[in-house]
């Protein structure tokens, strides 16, 4: 567990230190108090990525150069800086040259009102939850994706030049497709991995009559290199890349028809709900610590229904630090429970 | 009221010593003040070697390493094999090279990688020059030892179907596990490339 956790020039805070207890934290407080940017700090310190944003400059402090995040997971300190010109990542007061042995520590799965986009929104928050997912299973995840990503930007900016040359763009072909093979494997992987939990876990909250599936669509042929040669005038004309694992997508089916068209606002909320589940769920069936929960904002949006499957749901030995703008009620023993004023915290 | 500070002068040295890397305002305002108090000629000593470092080195003609003449001491030795060369990104890639005692060949260096990114195209890089060497110098092998990420995978494959027509061998170095490295210590991504670069025994 996560036993406490300082920011320094995170969002709003100058500065903030707080103790968390093993079981649920509540920050209370009402919007635009910062208690997402405390979740936030918490999804920094042990992924380095935020759940929020894709880049982390937005997360440094308005005016300021850097922020910093530390704390203790387990018996470990972690510490984690960063400024646009350098990362710093310290463990157990050691410098990191890279983040692979950082990373394998914590795990986090984010519960918040915007996981309703997963269904409803275009491919890229799908995309986005298979890679955070992935990155926390697999540690040659993240720098294949990376290396997936640049390969693409490199090959988008010799389309998008005046006179794209046949053999730079050729020369750029085989490390796309290398990762992205690599890339696309590992998502199927994942997808077929998860199905059947979230499939489980939807069970459990909507009961038998509805049924989730899910599969990964591809957005490449099973032959990457092929594909890609064959789009090649379709690519000269768009100036981009057109087929390859950006383009893939998780398909969602409620009782057999695709979410985003078909399924009511609340059978929404419950497929998106089982698919943040499911990611804890798995965690939990893996070896390891398990994950931390972030749920922000989302007990309010929830009906008593689901907001009593939420609570039946989530793995018993989890750490939970929940926002909310007033404290649910009762049905949670043991919590402990922060109050956020005027940037200041007190604990109540 | 006006904040007291170093003299112009002072302030000047310390502004052109921070253009230097690795050299920070603290460390900049050290070696501004050794230089003003030292009590030798040290100061003097290190303009000197500044002026005849600049003057006296210039890339090699011919591999681009550093060098005194026309040619580096690597070209220039006549005891090393002609027939095989080694081409680097940069010249600082090769006297790493060279500490191994491996390589008795010559070498090229690019002078970078295409980076469309960077906005690095191959026009930008010594490929010419490596061309005419290719074809003029009648190497057995070419080596390609870039770096192991997007860009350098990317220009070794652009070089590869450059040179191919001309029928020389060529190959890469190998990417893997550490010398002295035991299994449980490799990252998992260097694991990986060492068992799909797997050699036959």
């Amino acid at each position: 567990m996560l036993s406490d956790l300082q920011l320094r020039n995170v969002r709003c805070f100058a500065a903030l230190s707080v103790e968390l207890g093993p079981g649920f934290t509540f920050f209370i407080g009402a919007n635009g108090e910062g208690k997402t940017s405390i979740l936030e700090g918490a999804c920094v310190l042990l992924r380095l990525q935020s759940q929020r944003t894709s880049s982390l400059a937005p997360v440094v402090k308005f005016g300021e150069k850097s922020f910093a995040v530390s704390g203790r997971w387990r018996s470990h300190v972690m510490e984690f800086r960063y400024s646009a010109l350098r990362r710093r990542i310290v463990f157990d007061h050691a410098e990191q040259r890279n983040a692979q042995e950082y990373l394998r520590l914590g795990r986090v799965v984010s519960f918040a009102n915007t996981d309703i986009e997963l269904i409803r929104g275009g491919s890229e928050p799908r995309r986005r939850y298979l890679d955070f997912l992935g990155s926390q299973i697999d540690a040659t995840y993240r720098p294949t994706l990376r290396a997936y990503e640049r390969a693409l930007r490199s090959r988008n900016a010799l389309l998008k030049s005046a006179q794209p040359r046949p053999r730079e763009l050729a020369a750029y072909d085989q490390p796309l497709v290398e990762h992205g093979e690599r890339l696309g494997v590992s998502r199927a992987i994942l997808a077929q991995r998860i199905a059947p939990i979230a499939a489980a876990v939807h069970r459990e909250i909507a009961g038998a009559e509805e049924s989730l599936s899910l599969r990964l669509a591809r957005g490449n042929e099973r032959d990457f290199r092929a594909d890609l040669a064959n789009s090649r005038s379709q690519e000269l004309r768009l100036r981009q890349t057109v087929v390859g694992p950006h383009r893939d997508d998780l398909e969602l089916l409620v009782d057999g028809k695709p979410a985003a068209q078909f399924a009511s606002e609340g059978q929404q909320r419950t497929a998106a709900l089982a698919l943040k589940l499911a990611q804890a769920r798995l965690f939990e069936n893996e070896e390891g610590a398990p994950p931390l929960l972030l749920i922000d904002d989302i007990f309010g949006e929830l009906d008593p229904n689901r907001r009593g499957a939420l609570l039946r749901n989530l793995p018993a030995k989890s750490q939970k630090l929940v926002t909310a703008t007033l404290l649910p009620s009762r049905d949670i023993a043991d919590a402990r429970v922060f109050e956020l004023r005027d940037r200041q915290i007190y604990r109540a | 009221m006006r904040k007291t500070e170093y003299p112009e002068p002072i302030r000047q040295l310390i502004a052109q010593l921070r253009q230097m890397p690795g050299v920070g305002p603290r460390s900049a305002e050290r070696i501004a003040l050794w230089i003003i108090r030292s009590r030798n000629d040290h100061p003097e000593q290190i303009t000197n070697a500044i002026t005849a470092a600049r003057q006296a080195v210039r890339p090699c003609a011919r591999c681009g390493f550093f060098a005194t003449e026309e040619l580096c001491d690597i070209c220039a030795d006549a005891t090393r094999a002609a027939d095989q060369l080694c081409v680097v990104e940069q010249a600082t890639d090769i006297l790493p090279l060279e500490k191994t005692s491996a390589f008795r060949g010559h070498y090229h260096s690019l002078g970078g990688r295409i980076s469309p990114l960077d906005h690095v195209a191959p026009e930008d890089l010594r490929i010419k020059e490596l061309i005419a060497r290719v074809e003029a110098e009648k190497f057995s092998e070419v080596i390609f030892a870039l770096a192991a990420d997007v860009e350098g995978e990317a220009t070794t494959n652009y070089l590869v179907e450059l040179l191919k027509p001309t029928g020389v061998t060529l190959s890469r170095i190998a990417h893997g596990l550490p010398a002295g490295g035991g299994l449980e210590s490799a990252d998992e991504l260097t694991l990986y490339q060492a068992l799909s670069g797997r050699r036959q025994l």
